[in-house]
């Protein structure tokens, strides 16, 4: 009887001692920005290789399986045609840009300095274990110029940025986690709105007002408000507007630009004189940005 | 049935291993074949396995062990999943007598009550920390695919885990005292 009252004791202190730790940790979590702990970097540091090499292995298996025994010739050509053409796409949608820009600052007498990035390339080498985050782990890191809150990109539009950061591994809280909230405009319109990750790889734009003129088929680009993703990078599509709801502001479907299903290599950029990783800048919040609307 | 200190670290060290095995066919293997909608969670499999079956009190520490290890290939954290694996724990404590773990179906059906009641505390936390109780729907509707499959291979998985910690499959649903 005593040996039962000790070992119940012995529970209720460890169950006492975990679940004050555990609920320490969640009050200290963020889930929009992270330090790698030196747990974090060490382990990260032995497992991911493990995780690139397999990355790697089905790239090469299915790159031979498409290159070499279905249609050699025509699946290359195909990939170059396709670079070529949403490289072409990008490229137009980023000279409209400058040119309505110009047309802007000229009107204002003025001129901004654009940002100027470098450029790190990297593999995509496995994605979040949890269902409600979407996040993928790069294999670049601090050792490749990679920092915390960088913009991370592909030539069809905007990935997310870097959440957190190993010495040779990266983790990038994608837009399509409900964490991340991207300032964007609509292309045609200038509207400003939030676009925020929901389930099933598709976003939602907020804060837009019913009386605004947004329309499916709009695009949107990143606003380069928050100090995060540069101006003008392709964000998504709108594709669904429900106009039934009895809010101020209408439910926007949002199909990103980026086919995350499909997603193999990214850029990520780099502010050529950025501050350190301990002066980041926080991401621009929706209630702020609602502020800012007001 | 007693497990003897070295027995139970061996066990653990296995379970780690086992677990990241898991973690990277989650993270890597599936999203490369084209599985990217939903996740296996195969942590949450492994915690409730010791919170069913194992009567002992270190069974906190072995569940903070296995959010550490989780915590690698999420950015969940270890926090979340440790206060989530302890009510699991603590209601099969107080359900002991009814769970009978005897058939598979019993398994699978044990799983997946415990699962909702993991998620569900998993989301109420992050509606809290996000300040945003309208995504709570949103959020645990996209566990429940990825909850029922689990809980069809929990039998295969808790008979493998009963090897690698010793529970004898006749022997209920509490079964190693360490």
């Amino acid at each position: 009887m005593k040996l039962i009252n000790e070992s119940s004791k012995t529970k209720i202190v460890n169950n006492i001692i975990v679940g004050m730790l555990a609920i320490y940790g969640i009050s200290q979590k963020r889930f929009d920005l992270s330090e790698s702990t030196l747990f974090h970097q060490l382990v990260t540091e032995v497992i991911s290789p493990m995780q690139e090499g397999l990355a790697s292995s089905k790239k090469s298996l299915s790159s031979l399986w498409e290159n070499y025994l279905v249609i050699v010739n025509t699946s290359k050509e195909n990939t170059v045609l396709k670079k070529q053409i949403s490289r072409l796409e990008s490229d137009i949608t980023t000279m409209e840009e400058v040119r309505k820009e110009n047309l802007r600052l000229k009107r204002l007498l003025n001129y901004s300095d654009e940002m100027s990035h470098e450029r790190v390339m990297a593999q995509v080498v496995g994605w979040d274990s949890a269902n409600e985050f979407k996040v993928i782990r790069l294999n670049k890191g601090k050792n490749h110029g990679v920092k915390v809150m960088a913009p991370v990109i592909t030539d069809h539009g905007l990935v997310g940025y870097v959440y957190r950061v190993t010495d040779n591994y990266a983790d990038v809280l994608t837009i399509l986690d409900q964490n991340n909230r991207v300032d964007v405009i609509v292309e045609r319109s200038r509207t400003h709105g939030i676009v925020e990750g929901v389930i099933n790889f598709k976003c939602a734009l907020k804060y837009i007002m019913r009386n605004e003129p947004v329309e499916v088929g709009d695009k949107l680009i990143t606003a380069g408000v928050g100090g995060i993703y540069p101006k003008g990078v392709k964000v998504g599509m709108i594709t669904n507007i429900d106009k039934e709801n009895f809010g101020m502001t209408l439910s926007i479907e949002v199909v990103p630009s980026v086919d995350f299903d499909k997603l193999e290599e990214v850029l990520v950029l780099i502010p050529v004189d950025t501050a350190s990783t301990t002066n980041v800048v926080i991401p621009a919040t929706a209630p702020a940005n609602v502020e800012a609307k007001k | 049935m007693r497990m003897r200190f070295s027995q139970l670290l061996i066990s653990f060290a296995i379970t780690l291993a086992f677990l990241v095995g898991l973690e990277i066919v989650t993270a890597t293997i599936l999203p490369a074949l084209g599985w990217n909608e939903y996740r296996l969670t195969f942590n949450v499999l492994i915690i409730l396995f010791l919170a069913i079956r194992m009567d002992s009190p270190i069974v906190p520490w072995l569940i903070l062990g296995l959010q550490m290890l989780h915590s690698i290939f999420s950015i969940e954290g270890w926090a979340l999943g440790t206060l989530a694996g302890l009510i699991v724990m603590m209601s099969a404590n107080y359900l002991k007598e009814v769970l009978h773990l005897t058939t598979a179906f019993m398994t699978m059906l044990t799983v997946q009550l415990f699962q909702i009641v993991w998620f569900m505390t998993v989301t109420i936390v992050i509606c809290l920390k996000i300040s945003d109780f309208d995504k709570f729907g949103m959020i645990l509707w996209s566990f429940i695919p990825g909850s029922i499959l689990l809980s069809l291979i929990s039998p295969v998985l808790f008979w493998l885990l009963g090897l690698i910690w010793r529970v004898p499959s006749e022997s209920g649903p509490r079964g190693v005292e360490i």
